[in-house]
């Protein structure tokens, strides 16, 4: 460990990281090339605090390479100390089913103090792999409020975050209002809800009925308030004649939503892994886990453009907050 | 009453099918079993299926509407390769499950369907709109058709398709023939011909490929491609299947649909959208450019072959004759391969070697296109591999994209070597990708008819397969020419070694 990072070292290591993969790769019959193939499709800037699970991180990044193959650069936040960035270099694997050879992406993890923040752009740029994407997941609610965040934030074409914590919505909000192309994890959470919900209304009859919904209920556990405001707004701004009402419910294990209306009641609720809807009594399910981070962000790193639909809810999901409180 | 659907996001949601209900003649047959009902259950764990979505089984079985469904459950469990079976999702997908017991040519079968279907609108809120998938006999296709005319169920308060499944007609006149009487009571517009080869990830992703690229396109002619392999090589035999084969045969069961499909998909022009008319028109026009040959030209180009007998891996395998159900002395053809050249100013003079045969030594669907060597050879004989840049479009059994160049062997002397760079599907995306028949069942829900065959293209492809037929029946070979496990007749090596070319070895 050193206490500044090199970039053009780490690029030569990573060079010598793809030779020694090559080497160890057996020739094919009569295929002559190396058993390892490198797959990149963008950079991945992943920051998290140093005490936090790094396993499970590891985990979730390795879970993500064999479908958003990244060069993943890990931030580890190791809090208050003398101005030091540390680096390691290394690769992540896999053998596809019924294949014989290994798919590589490399990884540098970069260590680095509260302190040695302001060196991390000048770190990062150069690391980047040029001509694609570099998004930026910070995992930490302490960096994004920090003023070293926007440098960081500024090298990325987009950032992705969590307000599934505690973050509140009108911070969100002034993150997106720097123009940064901005995604919050708690958004991609209601994806499946909305989608099964829009669903509801390719129905015709279900369509003619939409403007006489009078009220929309929204019900939560503890951590999916923000969600829970993303749903309502997003409802809201399709439907602005609805009565809102959101509240947290301890029973809910993440939302419960409930619309309706002259002639028309839905009803939605995940239970077990399974979304029950009904629809005037007549109910379906389907599967619907509790979505991990390996799930959110998955989508997430699909969509590298501006989400209109996302920036309207966030706008009106503050001010149903605003108009709670 | 707004005319579309407010709470829409195209950009995360995955596309929406409408309420409806699929009628499923022969419901009772192997690809209900295998592949539509896997198929469906698998778009209803995935949320693909609206509330109220049913499916009618018809067959001449009488069975309840819980017999149908415990049917169905024992063959979603048994034929979902890679989908979890969830009891709860099966429930109520399974409420959805109704069945009617009937002959397809007796007229009271569509009075009793017409009744059902009312009664499932109004308990389902369907909205009227019905899919008729005819999974039959070919020969019960237009009565079928005649039947629901008959009924009124041609038309309703939503729409009405009907999916059929090659073959579509067995010359051009019996496809036309085919075509008239399913007119007779849907639109051109509503009935969608599935080739479910089209419906397979990598076929799609030829289209993106070619034309979502700036770098392929100006590769794409007479000027640089040498010439372009079609192979569809299945390792099994017949499979019990010796009596139904014995009168299709690999000319009429490949390459008249699945083989010529694909071909029109690499070689079409750009299409003026991704609309489903745009993209079937020139689908059609490239189909309509492949030259009929001559019955002369059809005795050089063209080679029917039929497995015998062989020994594969220490166990014997029979040949097509030994095949339960085939004739003694059959010449069917268990094995075609033909040279088609394209005429218009693109691929003029390039030819298209298609293969496709039953017995061959792996299950292998790919499109080799071989490209020009350097119009100066500067790197002498003893410089090392001289092999011709190939741009392989795997299909199956992996789907994916290979580029073959030459490059420098490391080390003092300039020695070159081919190496391979890989785009596979299953790893450069982990997700699942759907099978062929979710993405068509769920297009024709949709009224996506892009992956979908057109009677124009149906017609066109028959006008360069009849006419080797025609050679080919008025011929007496001597089969079988080729061992099972081997890569067909020598006399298709031949063919291509008049031009200089040799069939590769997937």
């Amino acid at each position: 460990m050193t206490s500044t990072v090199n970039p053009e070292r780490v690029l030569k290591e990573l060079a010598e990281l793809w030779v020694s993969q090559g080497k160890s790769g057996h020739p094919e019959e009569g295929e002559p090339q190396a058993g390892v193939l490198r797959a990149c499709t963008m950079t991945l800037v992943v920051a998290e605090e140093d005490d936090r699970d790094w396993s499970a991180l590891g985990e979730t990044i390795a879970a993500l390479m064999p479908e958003h193959p990244a060069r993943a650069i890990l931030i580890r936040l190791t809090g208050a100390g003398d101005r030091a960035l540390s680096d390691r270099v290394y690769s992540q694997c896999w053998m596809p089913f019924g294949q014989r050879r290994q798919i590589c992406c490399e990884q540098v993890e970069i260590a680095v103090s509260d302190a040695g923040l302001p060196d991390l752009p000048s770190v990062v740029r150069p690391l980047a792999v040029p001509d694609l994407p570099l998004i930026l997941w910070c995992r930490s609610p302490r960096l994004l409020g920090m003023p070293e965040f926007d440098a960081i934030g500024t090298t990325a074409r987009k950032v992705i975050i969590d307000s599934g914590g505690n973050l509140a919505l009108a911070d969100v909000a002034r993150f997106a209002a720097r123009g940064t192309l901005l995604a919050d994890l708690a958004w991609t959470r209601v994806t499946r809800w909305r989608e099964t919900l829009s669903q509801l209304f390719e129905n015709k009859q279900n369509l003619a009925r939409i403007q006489a919904l009078a009220e929309v209920s929204v019900q939560h556990a503890a951590h999916f308030g923000n969600s829970a405001a993303y749903l309502a707004a997003w409802i809201s701004n399709a439907l602005p004649n609805l009565k809102i009402s959101i509240a947290p419910d301890p029973q809910c294990d993440s939302l419960r939503l409930a619309l309706w209306g002259e002639g028309l009641r839905v009803e939605m609720e995940r239970r077990q892994d399974r979304l029950v809807v009904k629809v005037n009594g007549l109910s379906r399910c389907s599967n619907l886990p509790l979505l991990n981070d390996y799930s959110l962000m998955r989508e997430e790193l699909g969509i590298v453009r501006r989400d209109p639909v996302f920036d309207q809810a966030l706008a009106r999901a503050v001010q149903l907050a605003y108009a709670n409180s | 009453m707004p005319s579309e659907n407010p709470l829409q996001d195209p950009l995360r949601f995955e596309r929406q099918v409408p309420e409806c209900v699929v009628v499923i003649f022969g419901a009772n047959g192997d690809l209900t079993k295998r592949k539509l009902l896997p198929a469906l259950y698998r778009l209803a764990y995935d949320r693909r299926l609206s509330a109220g979505f049913a499916v009618v089984g018809i067959s001449r079985t009488p069975l309840s509407d819980l017999q149908f469904r415990d049917k169905m459950l024992e063959a979603v469990k048994q034929f979902s390769e890679d989908t979890t079976f969830d009891a709860d999702v099966w429930k109520t997908f399974a409420e959805g499950l109704f069945y009617v017991a009937g002959d397809i040519n007796d007229a009271g079968l569509y009075q009793r369907l017409a009744a059902r279907l009312t009664e499932i609108e109004s308990a389902r809120q369907t909205g009227g709109s019905v899919m008729f998938y005819l999974s039959t006999q070919p020969s019960q296709y237009a009565s079928a058709a005649q039947g629901l005319g008959a009924a009124g169920l041609g038309k309703g308060k939503g729409w009405r398709r009907l999916v059929v499944e090659k073959p579509f007609g067995h010359d051009i006149a019996s496809a036309r023939e085919l075509s008239d009487r399913l007119h007779e009571v849907f639109d051109e517009s509503d009935v969608y011909r599935i080739d479910h080869y089209l419906g397979k990830e990598t076929v799609q992703n030829i289209l993106a490929f070619r034309f979502g690229n700036g770098i392929f396109e100006p590769l794409w002619n007479r000027r640089y491609v040498n010439h372009v392999q079609i192979t569809g090589a299945e390792s099994i035999g017949v499979e019990g299947r010796g009596a139904y084969y014995q009168e299709a045969g690999a000319l009429a069961d490949m390459i008249q649909n699945h083989m010529l499909q694909v071909m029109a998909t690499i070689a079409m022009e750009p299409s003026a959208s991704f609309r489903a008319t745009s993209v079937r028109d020139e689908r059609s026009k490239l189909l309509r450019s492949i030259r009929a040959m001559t019955p002369d030209e059809i005795r050089r180009n063209s080679v029917p072959g039929q497995y015998g007998p062989a020994r594969i891996g220490g166990q014997d395998v029979p040949g097509f004759l030994q095949e339960p159900g085939v004739s003694p002395g059959s010449q069917t053809d268990t094995y075609a391969a033909a040279t088609f050249f394209v005429e218009n100013w693109r691929w003029a003079g390039v030819p298209f070697y298609v293969r496709t045969g039953k017995r061959l030594p792996k299950r292998v669907t790919e499109i080799a296109i071989q490209f020009n060597p350097a119009p100066l050879a500067i790197f002498g004989e003893g410089d090392g591999d001289r092999s011709p840049n190939l741009l392989i479009v795997r299909i199956q059994p992996e789907e994916g994209i290979s580029l073959k160049f030459l490059s420098k062997r490391p080390g003092s002397g300039m020695n070159l070597r081919p190496v391979s760079m890989d785009f596979n599907y299953g790893s450069s995306f982990g997700e699942r990708s759907p099978s062929a028949y979710e993405t068509l069942l769920l297009d024709a829900m949709i009224g996506d008819a892009t992956l979908y065959t057109r009677q124009d293209m149906v017609e066109a492809s028959w006008s360069v397969v009849e006419p080797i037929q025609n050679v080919w029946r008025e011929t007496k070979f001597s089969f079988p020419n080729y061992d099972a496990g081997a890569w067909g007749p020598a006399a298709a090596d031949e063919m291509l070694a008049r031009r200089g070319h040799v069939w590769r070895k997937p």
